[in-house]
């Protein structure tokens, strides 16, 4: 037993884990399928209203699935990550852990990456059904435009736990580390506002799935991918400094 | 050894810890006296090094390594079991020494039939055992106990205490207690804080010296009005008062002048006595008269 198999416990034995990857795949089911029907599923509630719908397109079917998982699998990450990260949430086991590691980054690390990596997992699985249900339902998508979505998809995740440990470390409760967290990816997009900001922003790549599908071109993303990677990288040594710093 | 000086911890303006020195032999186990709110676990705190000192200095004797902690009410991930809390404590602090250990750890805490259990469903008491498990599997040099038998049933404060005990001798033991008996049972020294501040730091021999034999019951089954105006007045009598009929408590200021001389005069009243009774001070008596 050592701080990489407690974090692998904490995702599987309290079924954490297996939540997260439910979440994605119930909208990797759900949002090409609702792609592909949107027109027959809203004539069904238009009392004989005849609806009229362009061809779906692979890029709305992964974008369905992208979009739902950019807002309600991505608040399901941050609330099991905050449960993970907001390290004083329960004192005593705090206290346990921090006597006993030589540093905060000894603590910090197997938390983060095994939140985030099963993110990135369940991100993935849900993109890969998606992606069978797209090509099965509509048409096969780009796969070097898909090997991109993920890329970018799972750098914003990484990018969304950084936020959490960050939150986490400097708060001492997991719902305000939550709201933190909320409120940052949130106030983030405002400054996408003006336009010379935006690319460079971390949600600039919130929206690539729709625009790479349409013959968008990654190059696009560079900016905003390596400025998220940075700030990533940023949060996490606030963490580790924030962590190591703070009395319990 | 465990050494402060000069320590205090001050929350905006007001000390938490004021000034305090301690020192505490290698090998004994130390108790931290004081009512809730004394400051005895703001100083375990700045000796574990989960909060800084606002000034002073500290020396554990050893390696930060070699140093473990157990909070008040222990707790741990609720779908670990008790032999991984176990295994999870002994890899971070001894990850080189034998697996047996585990074991030893779980059998001497009376929680080798639970070992495969998940700790969600302990009681307090098992946790507060499994706690001090975790904590001595490292065989760390000094232990930092705080209240490791608050609040626990009679049993439970037994096993607790015995596993305290046990450690005299193989490591240096300083825990808080607001529980008096279980610092006078266990501990070699005592330090008594209130408001920040150590009273009195020294062996509960010292501590009690001077005060057994100052005070004497007496009981008498009737004349209790002459007994008392009978003491009262004597040079080597502090004060003698009748907190109820039948009862004297006569306090001393000469123990051998009272060991001489009270049975005679008790004799000289022609009261039918039924005992005289030396009351010794315990730790409880003592400390309320350093603290009130």
């Amino acid at each position: 037993m050592n701080l990489w198999k407690l974090e692998w416990l904490r995702m599987t034995r309290s079924s954490k884990g297996i939540a997260l990857v439910g979440v994605f795949v119930f909208f990797g089911i759900i949002g090409p399928l609702s792609a592909a029907y949107i027109g027959e599923i809203l004539e069904q509630f238009g009392g004989g209203i005849e609806i009229t719908f362009p061809e779906p397109t692979a890029a709305d079917g992964i974008t369905q699935y992208v979009g739902n998982v950019q807002q309600i699998g991505l608040l399901v990450l941050v609330m099991i990550a905050a449960g993970a990260l907001t390290m004083e949430s329960r004192y005593e086991m705090a206290v346990f852990l921090r006597t006993r590691v030589r540093n905060a980054r000894q603590l910090l690390a197997p938390r983060f990456v095994v939140v985030a990596a099963f993110g990135v997992v369940a991100y993935a699985v849900g993109l890969l059904v998606a992606w069978y249900e797209t090509a099965v339902l509509i048409e096969s998508p780009d796969v070097g435009a898909m090997a991109a979505i993920f890329a970018l998809g799972a750098t914003y995740l990484i990018f969304a736990v950084a936020v959490v440990a960050f939150a986490g470390t400097h708060l001492k409760k997991v719902l305000p580390s939550v709201m933190l967290t909320l409120g940052i990816l949130l106030i983030v997009p405002i400054f996408g506002l003006f336009p010379p900001v935006a690319e460079w922003l971390p949600s600039h790549l919130l929206g690539s799935s729709n625009d790479l599908l349409r013959g968008g071109e990654v190059a696009d993303y560079w900016r905003s991918f390596v400025v998220t990677v940075g700030m990533t990288f940023v949060l996490l040594a606030a963490s580790v400094r924030g962590l190591g710093r703070r009395e319990l | 050894m465990i050494q402060t000086v000069g320590l205090s911890k001050k929350y905006g303006s007001k000390f938490a810890v004021n000034d305090v020195s301690i020192n505490v032999a290698p090998g004994s186990v130390y108790g931290l006296v004081g009512p809730n709110g004394a400051g005895k676990t703001t100083i375990l705190g700045i000796l574990a090094g989960l909060r800084e000192a606002t000034s002073g200095s500290f020396d554990l004797g050893v390696p930060a390594s070699r140093v473990a902690v157990l909070p008040d009410t222990p707790q741990f991930e609720p779908w670990l079991t008790a032999r991984e809390v176990i295994q999870l404590g002994k890899q971070l602090t001894a990850p080189d020494s034998p697996l047996d250990r585990i074991d030893e750890v779980l059998s001497d805490a009376g929680l080798a039939d639970v070992a495969e259990q998940r700790v969600g469903g302990f009681s307090r008491g098992m946790l507060q055992r499994l706690g001090l498990a975790a904590t001595v599997v490292g065989d760390p040099e000094v232990l930092l106990l705080d209240e490791p038998s608050s609040a626990l049933d009679p049993s439970g404060r037994r096993d607790v205490l015995d596993l305290v005990g046990q450690l005299r001798g193989k490591a240096t033991v300083m825990f808080s207690s607001h529980i008096l008996g279980d610092v006078q049972e266990v501990c070699d020294a005592v330090g008594i804080v209130q408001d920040g501040r150590l009273l009195y730091e020294g062996s509960i021999e010292g501590l009690l010296v001077g005060k057994a034999g100052l005070t004497y019951q007496v009981r008498v089954r009737s004349g209790t009005e002459a007994v008392v105006s009978g003491l009262s007045g004597l040079s080597w009598v502090e004060s003698a008062q009748s907190p109820s009929p039948g009862l004297v408590r006569v306090i001393v200021t000469d123990p051998a002048a009272a060991e001489t001389a009270l049975v005679p005069m008790l004799a000289t009243m022609d009261v039918p006595v039924i005992s005289i009774t030396p009351q010794t001070a315990d730790l409880e008596d003592v400390f309320l008269e350093l603290t009130t």
